[in-house]
């Protein structure tokens, strides 16, 4: 380990390493990559991010705002790399993070970790000169083929341990404290809470559907997944016995969103992953989709992917007992975007994106849950944010407690803007003789 | 929706990724080079400069990658630099460009028969003079660029190099041009390159009731007759606002008064007597907008680092202000803005729209909104007799931001 927490300490100051030790680096990380499947499942707590493009500074400020590694558990939504000027900084420290800790950090793919996409978009350009040759972009896009596709984040609360430090009150509720539950909190990078909301607390009555949940036979059933019947997200489960469902349900993680081919978590695993991202077809959707304010399935203006509605969500949680979906892939100038009632949110980790659009980022804490309370939520219809993702007859489940943390851009001075002499090119003489 | 509408991603190799060692960055969001650059001697001037480089290197990546058709893009560019931009650099050259083309062709075309003047400010590098002259039924038309002497020099440099560009402008024999023994001034029959600090260029004292015989000095070849389209991409910007006020009337008050010396309030848009109401001029602006939100701050503050101050982008913030300045600077005809992100929404066809999404993907649409709602184009007219500027009043222009 010791190599590698060297080259963890040298990237964290903003220092390449060797083409010899980014050739082993991305060996080692392939092995482990294609251990995972291609929905990883990660339990909570949590903290998700969206993307990073480059922005290695942002990257330290996100460390900074969300805490370390391996204190805090990662989950990076993919587009490590291009447009910004360290994406061979940011990409390379996170996956020796991977490599180093790999329980405690999980990296799914983006449509930008891609051979095509980087081309055109900045990362090529920036391996060819930095390392002087295409060697370290090509071990780079061959870790991405291996990049899980998704992650289902299991176990979470739907109650927020407040943090007591409120900047200014704008609770949202006038219940009595023991009936409600922190639902939501946006804090600045000082950790000052800006804005909270509240929802009347679970009450702990037993629930009569969680059999009826429990009736798909398959044995695919994660094996980090905690052990539960009809663990959501897994298509159910084989252990008739449990009746431990899931308070919240399951966030389901991805990049981009949703595909008309993919209705249901399992389909997902179905897809053979290890390849460049095709140009169509369910991989190429998740990782290019956008949630869009429409009825149903809607032409991208990306040119790949699809817009997906409110409906497609809906259903799409519904039946696989998602209570979330988070995915990253659109600039939001607040750092993120819930739609559809909470059914799905966006996180975007790089703030002033480009170096240009003056956005705020941020990255989504969610709680574990340890109540073991071995209810299923069901909503009572006064809050539409946790309602409106489930309806019919089956019990609604509850949506995670959710806390985002918002950062700005880290000091101009330290970032090195666009100064007209290229980044980091001192490291180009001793790479030559290699 | 098929699958078979999705644009196919390898078209994203064309033009490959090789060798291409900078960055094509343009991190200030910069849809923007291409302006007049003042006074050729300050530093600060030097770096306005610089964004002309900026705008035909845009261009060339543009024409490149088959967003624009212009086979003098090329021309008038040194060898040296990086002709890639991002695909959202490239969508901002082609809508900004098709943009002020179609305005250019209905001045051109409507009254055919009618001669006419274009005067382009600050053009720099631009090939617009050399397109419209080698398109297929040249248009009956005198072009004037004006721009820093040594702008004009490297355009008289690159036309004197470049036999296409020669055969463009009619010039077959020595007598068909003449350049200044200084090398920055040209002239042809119909083309005319004039190295000229614009900042010279002030409407005469308002007690003088007639146009100064030595106003027209500076500028060999205007007739002040023709119906004259006046043109700024991104130009004025850099001026301070009562420069760029004088500039405008220069041309509106001095060289082309409007109907009994004063153009003011006279919106003939119909046939009054040509006598009476002066000679039509038209306006198209093309320049940044909305500097007071996050991206516009950041945009604002990015290109100070570069040293660029645009000093009319407070004062005309909003399509409004620019629709007002306008009016307020003699165009009573008709005033008009949009922004870029309207025009690409608006003005391009869905089937084109369809060409240009596939020549290359766009991985951010938001960033592409942000960027393009930063950058407008403004067009305003004074009538005059006749109906040159018709063809505008079709032209849909964007709600009140």
């Amino acid at each position: 380990m010791g190599d590698l927490d060297r080259a963890i300490a040298q990237l964290r100051a903003c220092r390449l390493i060797p083409e010899t030790q980014v050739r082993e680096l991305c060996y080692k990380a392939r092995e482990l990559l294609i251990e995972e499947g291609n929905v990883v499942c990660v339990d909570a707590p949590v903290t998700i991010c969206g993307d990073i493009h480059g922005q290695f500074h942002d990257l330290m400020e996100l460390f900074r705002v969300g805490g370390d590694v391996p204190d805090t558990n990662y989950l990076f939504m993919g587009d490590f790399v291009d447009r910004g000027f360290y994406s061979l900084e940011s990409f390379l420290l996170l996956l020796c993070l991977k490599v180093r800790y790999p329980d405690r950090i999980t990296l799914i793919r983006g449509n930008h970790e891609s051979r095509q996409i980087t081309t055109v978009y900045g990362f090529y350009d920036e391996c060819i000169r930095k390392y002087g040759s295409a060697n370290v972009w090509r071990y780079c896009c061959e870790v991405f083929d291996y990049l899980a596709l998704g992650a289902l984040v299991l176990g979470t609360s739907s109650e927020l341990e407040p943090t007591g430090l409120a900047m200014n009150d704008s609770t949202q509720s006038t219940m009595p404290i023991d009936d409600v539950e922190l639902e939501t909190e946006v804090l600045n990078s000082k950790g000052e809470v800006t804005y909270s909301s509240y929802r009347p607390r679970q009450s702990a009555s037993s629930d009569t559907s969680a059999e009826n949940r429990n009736i798909s036979p398959s044995g695919d059933i994660p094996s980090q997944a905690p052990l539960r019947t009809g663990a959501p997200g897994t298509g159910a489960s084989g252990e008739g016995g449990g009746s431990y469902s899931s308070r919240t349900g399951a966030v389901l993680c991805v990049h981009g969103g949703l595909s008309p081919l993919i209705d249901t978590v399992d389909k997902i695993r179905l897809i053979d992953r290890k390849q460049e991202v095709p140009h169509e077809g369910a991989m190429c959707d998740l990782l290019w989709s956008d949630p869009d304010e429409i009825d149903g399935w809607g032409l991208s203006p990306r040119g790949a992917g699809f817009l997906f509605g409110g409906d497609i969500v809906k259903q799409f949680n519904y039946r696989n007992d998602l209570s979330l979906i988070a995915r990253a892939h659109q600039l939001v100038m607040e750092g993120y975007k819930e739609m559809f009632d909470g059914g799905i949110v966006t996180v975007w980790s790089a703030p002033n994106y480009c170096y240009r659009c003056g956005n705020v980022a941020s990255i989504l804490e969610l709680g574990e849950d340890t109540s073991n309370g071995g209810t299923v939520t069901r909503s009572n219809g006064d809050y539409g944010r946790s309602n409106g993702v489930m309806t019919g007859d089956k019990p609604g489940v509850r949506s995670p407690g959710r806390r985002y943390r918002v950062f700005e851009a880290a000091a101009q001075d330290t970032r090195g803007m666009p100064a007209k002499k290229p980044v980091a090119d001192y490291f180009l003489p001793s790479q030559q003789a290699i | 929706m098929s699958a078979s509408q999705i644009p196919n991603l390898n078209t994203l190799r064309r033009g490959g990724g090789r060798g291409r060692f900078r960055g094509r960055g343009a991190a200030d969001g910069s849809l923007s080079g291409g302006g007049h650059r003042p006074r050729g001697t300050t530093s600060k001037d030097r770096v306005v400069q610089g964004t002309d480089n900026d705008a035909s290197v845009s261009r060339l990546s543009a024409v490149a990658l088959g967003y624009l058709q212009d086979p003098f893009a090329k021309t008038v560019l040194g060898t040296e630099f990086e002709t890639r931009r991002l695909p959202i650099i490239n969508r901002g050259t082609y809508v900004r460009t098709t943009a002020i083309d179609r305005l250019v062709n209905q001045f051109l075309s409507q009254e055919p028969q009618t001669k006419k003047q274009i005067i382009s400010l600050g053009a720099g590098t631009d090939t617009r003079a050399f397109r419209l002259f080698a398109s297929q039924s040249p248009p009956n038309l005198i072009y004037h660029e004006i721009d820093f002497a040594v702008n004009t020099t490297a355009k008289i440099k690159f036309i004197h190099s470049t036999p296409t560009l020669q055969r463009a402008l009619g010039i077959g024999r020595p007598g068909d041009a003449t350049v200044s023994d200084t090398g920055d001034a040209l002239h042809t029959d119909a083309y005319h390159l004039h190295p000229l600090d614009l900042r010279s260029l002030k409407r005469a004292p308002v007690t003088s009731d007639a146009p100064q015989a030595d106003s027209r000095i500076y500028l060999r070849g205007v007739d002040t007759t023709l119906p004259t389209l006046l043109i700024s991409e991104c130009c004025l910007v850099y001026l301070s606002p009562s420069e760029a006020a004088d500039v405008v009337g220069y041309f509106t008050e001095t060289l082309f008064p409007g109907a009994g010396g004063k153009s003011n309030g006279d919106a003939a848009g119909g046939d009054t007597g040509r006598a009476d109401s002066g000679t039509p001029v038209g306006l198209i602006l093309y320049e940044p907008i909305r500097p007071n939100d996050a991206f516009g701050r950041t945009m604002v503050s990015n290109l100070a680092t570069r040293g660029i101050h645009l000093q009319t982008l407070q004062q005309y913030a909003s399509l409004a202000a620019q629709r007002r300045r306008l009016q307020e600077q003699g165009f009573s005809g008709g005033q008009a803005a949009a922004d870029v992100d309207f025009i690409w929404k608006r003005w391009v066809s869905e089937e084109e729209k369809e060409r240009v999404s596939g020549l290359e993907m766009l991985d951010e649409m938001e960033e592409w909104r942000l960027l393009a709602q930063h950058y407008c184009i403004a067009w305003g007219w004074r009538e005059g007799s006749g109906g040159v500027f018709d063809g505008w009043r079709g032209l849909e222009e964007q709600p009140a931001d």
